[in-house]
């Protein structure tokens, strides 16, 4: 465990005296390992409903494993399994680094993590068993959300308390996190008690509207770019290029996001002067993300070798230069004039699987892959070829994936237009979602050998065993 | 000289371009709401129309609030400095820590 030394304090500015642990490594280490099980299994799921499209469904017949069921499983599975756990054991090391104070509890956290993972796992076996909240997103079986809020409550104590603790002028991902960590538990209480128990209709679609993209804008957004400004610059070894800009970044965020969720319903009875407030909201943001990708990259000046040295580097700003697009992507098709193709299409497919997989499944993959080898105790990784093989059979099926859904979404937007016959429009569809099977198999594949190289590491790490062709080289990561 | 003038016309004019667009954006937006809240027809209840609203303005002033309390507080008076602290906090925990790739 990293540790603070007994006596006086070191650092600057800390007051910390006591010899503690200041990084729980292990429950890092067990959200990581929770984290990439559910990642997994949804990706598995994934691929299991996609070929539901090719007419080869390997469960057909069985119901609680039909299409629909499976689909959740897939959805929640990343979101609360693979996205959440990662991110909670991001926390659980940045966190306490960045304020120089351990959490609130350590049995409060190995608590909180229990609880998750039953949550998650309730949530499986009541989607598998047909109990679905019909909140898109939002899935969880409604006697599982007052544990989940609770569960997030108590997240927010644990996290919160060393950020409060802190003295001083705070570090932009601190800002991020404490915003992330409020807004999480209003926005899940927000989308699955509202419509469910007090608003119906129309009016429930707005808040299921707000929830939706919420839930990516206020707790994954604020978590993922808290941890870029945290891990980018010490890997790198050098301070972001403007903090100031980054702050701007942040309150741009804080102020332009909560309202954007609308645009996932344009073109429904919502009153247009919420739609039209949604759509300029979205545009908004287009330009805070701008502000944010300008520092990073400015940062990146004069160590862009590390893009090719370096593997967590590489992980982290091809997910930039994806989330990029996919906020551009964002901008235009939140207009009335493109929704009026790509609504319902494969298109709005394509941009969900490049925000999920290739922006926050390239930052959590990236943070693991750095961090990992620290975990178990290993100098490094036991393949660096590997770990290669991981990064580009990920990137360039993401890639393809994408590329293909958007053509998919266009044909069958401009054909659905032209009032073309609907089982046309399906055969005119069937080889993208034959390539995007294809591409997603590529994905699952480099998570298999990942998955391979993490066993063989945390083994070489139980037995002290040097690696041969380690991870460390002149501060930098050998790939 | 010349050069600071012709980038303070670009500022000024870019501003009121910003402004008044954001000013007929949001104005615009704000009779619409307006006639939506008063239309007789709307939907019964009409929560829709407003709690969303709502919904912006409370996330919204709880940040209003923090950015005046950081204000206060002096977390923007040397607003470059946190990157440097942090990043000397981290080479130090690396250090203490034994870390093999320092």
């Amino acid at each position: 465990m990293t540790t603070i030394a007994a006596g006086p304090p070191r650092v600057a500015g800390l007051d910390r005296a006591e010899s503690l642990p200041l990084v729980n490594e292990r429950v890092v280490l067990c959200y990581f390992v929770a984290s990439f099980t559910f990642f997994i299994i949804a990706l598995l799921a994934g691929l299991a409903y996609s070929l539901t499209f090719l007419q080869s469904y390997p469960f057909a017949g069985i119901e609680w494993l039909s299409p629909g069921r499976v689909r959740m499983l897939h959805t929640n599975g990343l979101a609360y399994g693979f996205i959440a756990n990662a991110f909670l054991g991001g926390l659980h090391w940045a966190v306490p680094r960045l304020t120089l104070r351990s959490v609130l509890s350590d049995k409060l956290s190995w608590l909180i993590f229990v609880v998750w993972q039953l949550i998650v796992l309730s949530t499986a076996v009541g989607l598998l068993a047909g109990e679905a909240q019909a909140v898109e997103w939002g899935e969880t079986p409604v006697w599982i959300d007052p544990v989940a809020v609770l569960g997030l409550l108590l997240v927010g104590a644990n996290m919160l308390t060393p950020v409060i603790r802190f003295k001083g002028p705070m570090y932009v991902s601190l800002w991020y996190f404490i915003a992330a960590l409020v807004w999480t538990a209003l926005t899940y209480t927000m989308g699955n008690f509202f419509p469910q128990y007090w608003i119906g209709g129309t009016a429930s679609g707005a808040i299921i509207g707000l929830f939706i993209h919420d839930l990516v804008g206020l707790f994954v957004t604020p978590i993922g770019w808290g941890l870029m400004y945290y891990f980018v610059p010490i890997i790198l070894k050098k301070p972001i290029w403007s903090h100031g800009l980054s702050l701007v970044g942040f309150w741009g965020l804080a102020f332009f996001y909560p309202l954007n969720g609308i645009h996932h319903f344009l073109y429904t009875p919502i009153p247009m002067f919420l739609q039209h407030g949604a759509i300029l909201a979205t545009i908004a943001v287009e330009l805070v993300v701008t502000t944010v990708i300008v520092n990073f990259f400015a940062t990146l000046r004069g160590s862009g070798d590390a893009l090719r040295t370096n593997l967590p580097i590489r992980w982290f700003y091809v997910g930039m230069v994806f989330y990029f697009t996919t906020c551009l992507q964002c901008a235009f098709q939140v207009t009335l004039t493109f929704q009026r193709i790509i609504h319902f299409s494969d298109w709005v497919v394509g941009h969900a699987h490049l925000v999920m997989f290739g922006v926050f499944g390239f930052w959590i993959l990236g943070m693991m892959t750095y961090l990992f080898p620290r975990l178990v105790g290993a100098s490094g990784w036991y393949s660096a070829k590997l770990n290669s093989w991981h990064f580009w059979l990920s990137a360039i099926g993401m890639l393809v994936m994408v590329l293909d859904l958007t053509m998919a979404g266009l044909v069958q937007g401009f054909a659905w237009d032209a009032l073309m016959i609907w089982e046309e429009t399906l055969r005119a569809s069937t080889p993208f979602w034959l390539v995007r099977t294809y591409a997603g198999g590529a994905m699952i594949l480099a998570q298999f050998l990942f998955l391979y190289n993490m066993v063989k590491t945390a083994s070489m790490g139980r037995n002290g065993a040097a690696v041969s062709g380690g991870i460390v080289s002149g501060g930098k990561i050998d790939v | 000289m010349k050069k600071r003038k012709g980038a303070r016309i670009v500022v000024v004019t870019m501003t009121i371009f910003i402004v008044v667009a954001g000013l007929y954006g949001f104005g615009s937006k704000l009779e619409e709401f307006v006639r939506a809240m008063s239309d007789e027809n709307r939907a019964p209840g009409g929560e829709f129309v407003f709690i969303p609203v709502l919904n912006y303005f409370l996330a919204s002033i709880g940040f209003v609030f923090l950015f005046i309390w950081a204000a206060l507080n002096g977390m923007f008076r040397d607003i470059e400095k946190p990157k440097y602290d942090m990043l000397e906090r981290e080479r130090r925990l690396d250090a203490e820590a034994g870390a093999p790739w320092e």
